[in-house]
């Protein structure tokens, strides 16, 4: 029933896909809950503060607490806004970010994974529809703070997209397959290990390309707080705003999978079980990103946008050609 | 069996997609603001691409989502923001009677000539039976551009880049 990977379709497979998507649901809702609660202790100890402590021991029931909250809270639609357009948006940002999981790799069984053959192409296609999402929300908000967040928000996760899929093109160079199940599987057979050591720049350029992408801090210029009193998602309330911080999180989940199985060898490793492996180079990396977000200040928008044209993609472009001309050598 | 069809998955998906593309096509043509179009417009690109992938072209249908319902689009919600006033009225014309029958009348035309043309096409044997692709669709496209069309595909990327490098000229030259 759950290895619909080698198995035509039938109805008793099609009950184990949905039973399986309704079970990564789960767990990543749980995932995300407490990689709230893990920012905010991490960035609090990084800052010399104590971080959330009052809700059940250590504080680990404070996002439970904040997800009920928001979910009792009333959803106020601003009288100026265009209804509709403000109902669908936060929904077509959610949308994607749940669905570019089933491609990722969790354990070596393949259990809860498609086996696509474009795989990654799916992953990247369908996180541009979730800049829509926020584009819209930005747009049909009808407040100038959401509408600049939007437009920032465009420019941005469109401009770091193009570095994001370069950096990946050289480990599709390496392995030969776009199928994120295979690039795992030669990771373990390569002669240099892990991508990450023969894609180191193409790493590097990944992780920034991805925290932009993300629109994290270096890079948080569509919310920034400060200035745009949290950009796109200004006007938003309760469920619709629970909304847009989940597929946030989502996708700080989903591209940390993306690049432990794309540069750190996904589920591969010694002496432990496979999944306990993945969650952990996955742990990691989404550590990585918030000690980045707890040391970084954030960078003007024309640098921005000059980082991303005149630094990342000739370096990505240059990655390529390196990756190219060392596979035809060695 | 439904018009000659059998009923299987694959029909059943062809039809929820075909409904999803042409209601998303008519509300695109009916609704009067421009952004509520661009995102109608989404659901006709995110439609066709089901059609590629029901075909078996996944690289094909997946590359539609990425260019047209992520880059398209958004370069046109960009465009209207930038441009266009947003929630402005816009003025809707009364249809006379007449032209509405007129148009009826001329869609009815149509839609009968394409039917009776569809049906009385004749197939290359048994359609259903076929499989389109023996190899991943990547290795056959691979194949095809970087073996069999390099040089029109060389020709058609110094294209684009001479016409990348030519709307940057001309959008600098005020300065």
């Amino acid at each position: 029933m759950f290895s619909w990977q080698t198995q035509p379709l039938t109805g008793l497979n099609f009950l184990g896909m949905v039973i399986g998507a309704v079970i990564v649901l789960m767990v990543v809702l749980v995932v995300v809950m407490y990689t709230i609660y893990f920012e905010r202790k991490v960035i609090g100890w990084m800052q010399n503060r104590i971080g959330p402590n009052r809700v059940g021991p250590f504080g680990l029931l404070q996002s439970a607490a904040d997800v009920f909250k928001l979910l009792l809270k009333e959803d106020i639609v601003p009288a100026n806004a265009d209804r509709l357009m403000f109902m669908i948006a936060p929904i077509i940002a959610f949308v994607p970010s749940f669905m570019v999981l089933a491609v990722i790799p969790y354990t070596a069984a393949h259990v809860f994974t498609a086996g696509l053959n474009v795989g990654v192409l799916y992953y990247i296609a369908l996180s541009s529809i979730s800049i829509v999402g926020i584009v819209l929300g930005g747009w049909a908000s009808n407040n100038k703070y959401s509408l600049v967040g939007g437009l920032r928000s465009a420019a941005q996760m469109i401009s770091y997209e193009i570095p994001l899929g370069l950096s990946i093109l050289g480990v599709i160079m390496l392995s030969g397959s776009l199928n994120l199940n295979t690039i795992v599987a030669h990771q373990a057979t390569d002669r240099f290990g892990w991508y990450i050591i023969p894609q180191i720049i193409g790493f590097v350029v990944f992780v920034i390309a991805a925290i932009a992408e993300l629109n994290r801090t270096p890079f948080d210029l569509p919310e920034a707080e400060s200035e745009l009193v949290a950009g796109y998602f200004t006007e938003y309330t309760g469920f619709r705003f629970a909304f847009y911080m989940l597929s946030e999180y989502v996708y700080v989940f989903a591209i940390a999978s993306l690049g432990t199985t794309l540069f750190l060898g996904g589920w591969e490793g010694p002496f432990l079980p496979s999944w306990l492996w993945f969650a952990l180079k996955t742990s990691l990396f989404i550590f990585f990103l918030f000690w980045v977000r707890a040391t970084m200040p954030r960078i003007r928008i024309d640098q921005l946008m000059s980082f991303a044209w005149k630094v990342l993609i000739p370096v990505a472009l240059f990655n390529i050609l390196l990756t190219g001309a060392l596979s035809l050598i060695l | 069996m439904f018009f000659g069809l059998p009923i299987t998955g694959e029909t059943i998906a062809f039809f929820l997609l075909a409904l999803i593309i042409i209601v998303s096509a008519v509300f695109m043509l009916s609704l009067t603001n421009v952004m509520h179009m661009a995102v109608s417009l989404v659901g006709v690109f995110l439609g066709v691409a089901g059609v590629f992938i029901l075909l078996g072209a996944d690289f094909v249908g997946l590359v539609q989502i990425m260019v047209y319902a992520g880059a398209i689009t958004i370069l046109m919600v960009f465009s209207l923001m930038l441009t266009h006033r947003g929630l402005g009225e816009h003025a809707v014309r009364e249809v006379g009677a007449m032209r509405g029958t007129t148009t009826f009348a001329g869609i009815a035309v149509l839609v009968a000539i394409v039917l009776y043309a569809i049906r009385n096409a004749q197939w290359p044997g048994n359609t259903t039976a076929l499989q389109p692709f023996h190899q991943s669709t990547v290795t056959l496209i691979a194949n095809a551009i970087f073996q069999q069309y390099t040089v029109p595909f060389e020709l058609v990327s110094a294209v684009l880049t001479v016409a990348l490098v030519g709307s940057v000229v001309i959008a600098r030259k005020e300065e």
